[in-house]
């Protein structure tokens, strides 16, 4: 059979392929270089960043690892927007795929000022960071409320003609709710998940293994559970999800595509292997041309049940 | 053995990504050492002329075909200073077996190989100039001193080696006497450094008081001080060496990405830029560069 399709399209954005590397993960798409050639992915998300720069957390004991995964509590450490755009985004535009900026804010407003800013840039689209669990404002105050995702998903709208992507925290009750009021507010895609409220403990101590105190659990650890926060918003919006949250492998990935996602990103993981979102794809494009399979799109939510 | 070619200081790190190879690294060597310290040789030929001491790699400790598999621990590289390198293939690393990771690595056969990401982070910097060097190494900051010491002997400085531990027990390898089934190093001595070893009952603090000691043999120009240990250590030279010594020293920090992406393992620093990644900014600072305050607090 021929080469399978791997075309994803996202609002306006398309993409070469469904694989991409997640927001917080990369940096801002430098320090990297040289370790594989991330231009051969679908989309690279480069860290979060605010209207000002922001120091982040305190330092020291800002990330543990705990089974199967990692918690972090950086607390948005960024350069600012205007920094991105003049310093950052030129290299990162050179890997000569999508680069999607994610962005936050304290307000919708300030939502809105980062959307706008970034309308006239190389980037192929915007996420929208509402769910971050270390900041106090902003972040996921967002996130865990419907209205809320609604209200600073359509000041970006208003904002932008790029793809708004928000980017779903699965610390809420009813996460398909969240994403069905992102979706009636103008978004082109949702992505999920971000990383789970999450504590540990030193039981000598008594202190917790983070300086903040909790942080964000990402890895392995919370694969199935993505997965199935994908698979129920899958289930409620039409427009495209890309899932994420733990993904170490192409089997994985292809569980998040089976349940709903047009795409798929990876984070943690590419701490370990730089290299993993391209052992993801080549074991993708394997995946279907064993089960003659000619797009991506017709493995997507083709969930047997 | 020289090497003209690494002999220009290292000098800040890459504008561009890390400048770091993924490499698969046989093990040649691995030998347990006293105080639970462990040795590996490694065969890495293209981390052999790009390493500067000070440098890391990045290891994951799971056999290289795993990586494929998420593990349960340590899914996360670890770092591991450079301890000594033998041109012109190989390159030593020597830990503290302590977590997940050093026990994955101990137990290591020779033959096994490792994925490597390194030589990372920014090295010390050496000047051709160079007339005294004093090197200040205590307890972790032992792991480093070889290949340091080895350089600054290079320079054709004289160069006196300051080692501290907490005990005469916890010291892994042959520094000023003989001590059987422990010369696994090579001698320092022998390398051309005077050596002093002290044993230390308070962490970091007489290893100061002798490095104090030694500032009467520094020549006014030329002279440079270099220390890796704990924090307490490294503060405490960096007060006392003021503006009129050069003073490098090389922090530790808990790491995730290793590379300065993820901003884990930042420090404070004295700069406009705030925080500092010690993956990648350092792990070698000028000691003027840190807030000392802040960190040690």
């Amino acid at each position: 059979m021929s080469t399978p399709d791997l075309t994803v399209r996202i609002g306006a954005m398309t993409m070469k392929n469904p694989v991409m590397i997640a927001s917080g993960i990369f940096g801002y798409g430098d320090e990297f270089r040289g370790l594989a050639d991330y231009g051969d992915l679908g989309a690279l998300v480069l860290k979060t960043i605010t209207p000002e720069p922001r120091p982040g957390n305190p330092p020291a004991h800002r990330t543990v690892e705990t089974p199967g995964g990692m918690l972090n509590a950086i607390g948005l450490e960024n350069v600012g927007l205007e920094a991105f755009v003049r310093d950052k985004l030129p290299a990162a535009l050179e890997y000569g795929t999508n680069i999607i900026a994610s962005i936050a804010g304290d307000t919708p407003e300030q939502f809105a000022d980062c959307a706008r800013a970034l309308d006239g840039s190389e980037v192929a689209a915007i996420e929208m960071n509402i769910s971050c669990p270390n900041v106090k404002k902003g972040g996921m105050a967002f996130g865990v409320d419907a209205e809320a995702s609604a209200e600073v998903t359509a000041a970006a709208r208003a904002a932008t003609r790029k793809p708004i992507i928000p980017k779903l925290t699965p610390n809420v009750t009813d996460i398909a709710a969240v994403a069905v009021a992102c979706e009636k507010a103008g978004a082109d895609a949702v992505s999920l998940i971000n990383t789970f409220s999450a504590m540990a403990i030193d039981v000598e101590t008594r202190r917790p293994l983070l300086a903040a105190g909790t942080g964000g659990l990402s890895g392995p650890a919370i694969r199935p559970a993505a997965v199935c926060r994908v698979y129920q918003v899958a289930q409620a919006v039409n427009v495209p999800v890309i899932g994420m949250g733990g993904i170490w492998n192409a089997s994985d990935a292809l569980e998040f595509i089976i349940a709903g996602a047009s795409a798929v990103a990876v984070g943690t993981a590419l701490y370990a292997d730089p290299s993993v979102a391209h052992r993801v794809l080549a074991g993708i494009r394997g995946y279907l041309e064993r089960h003659a399979i000619e797009s991506i799109e017709h493995l997507v939510g083709s969930l047997q049940l | 053995m020289t090497h003209p070619e690494d002999a220009s200081p290292p000098g800040p790190p890459p504008s561009s990504g890390s400048g770091a190879l993924r490499l698969q690294a046989r093990i040649l060597e691995s030998e347990s050492l006293p105080a639970a310290h462990h040795r590996l040789l490694l065969r890495a030929p293209q981390i052999v002329p790009r390493a500067q001491p000070g440098q890391f790699l990045h290891i994951w400790c799971h056999p290289p075909d795993e990586i494929e598999r998420p593990p349960c621990a340590a899914i996360l590289r670890r770092p591991y200073s450079i301890a000594r390198l033998v041109p012109p293939e190989e390159v030593e690393i020597l830990f503290r077996v302590r977590g997940t990771g050093g026990r994955l690595l101990a137990a290591k056969a020779v033959g096994d190989s490792l994925d490597v990401i390194g030589p990372l982070g920014r090295g010390f910097s050496i000047s051709p100039d160079l007339r005294v060097a004093i090197v200040v190494a205590g307890g972790v900051g032992l792991a480093p001193a070889p290949f340091l010491v080895g350089r600054l002997v290079e320079t054709r400085a004289r160069v006196i080696l300051l080692a501290g531990a907490e005990t005469d027990d916890k010291i892994p390898f042959r520094v000023d006497r003989p001590r059987p089934g422990r010369a696994t190093l090579p001698d320092l001595e022998a390398l051309g450094a005077e050596v002093t070893f002290a044993s230390e009952s308070v962490e970091g603090i007489l290893i100061t008081a002798v490095a104090e000691a030694r500032f009467g043999e520094l020549p006014e120009e030329n002279a440079a001080m270099f220390a890796i240990g704990p924090r307490a250590m490294l503060r405490r030279l960096a007060e006392v060496t003021g503006t009129h010594i050069p003073l490098q020293v090389s922090l530790e920090e808990r790491m995730a990405c290793g590379l300065g992406a993820c901003r884990s393992c930042v420090v404070p620093t004295t700069g406009q830029s705030g925080y500092q990644t010690v993956c990648r900014d350092g792990p070698v600072f000028d000691a003027s560069e840190i807030d000392w305050e802040r960190l040690t607090s």
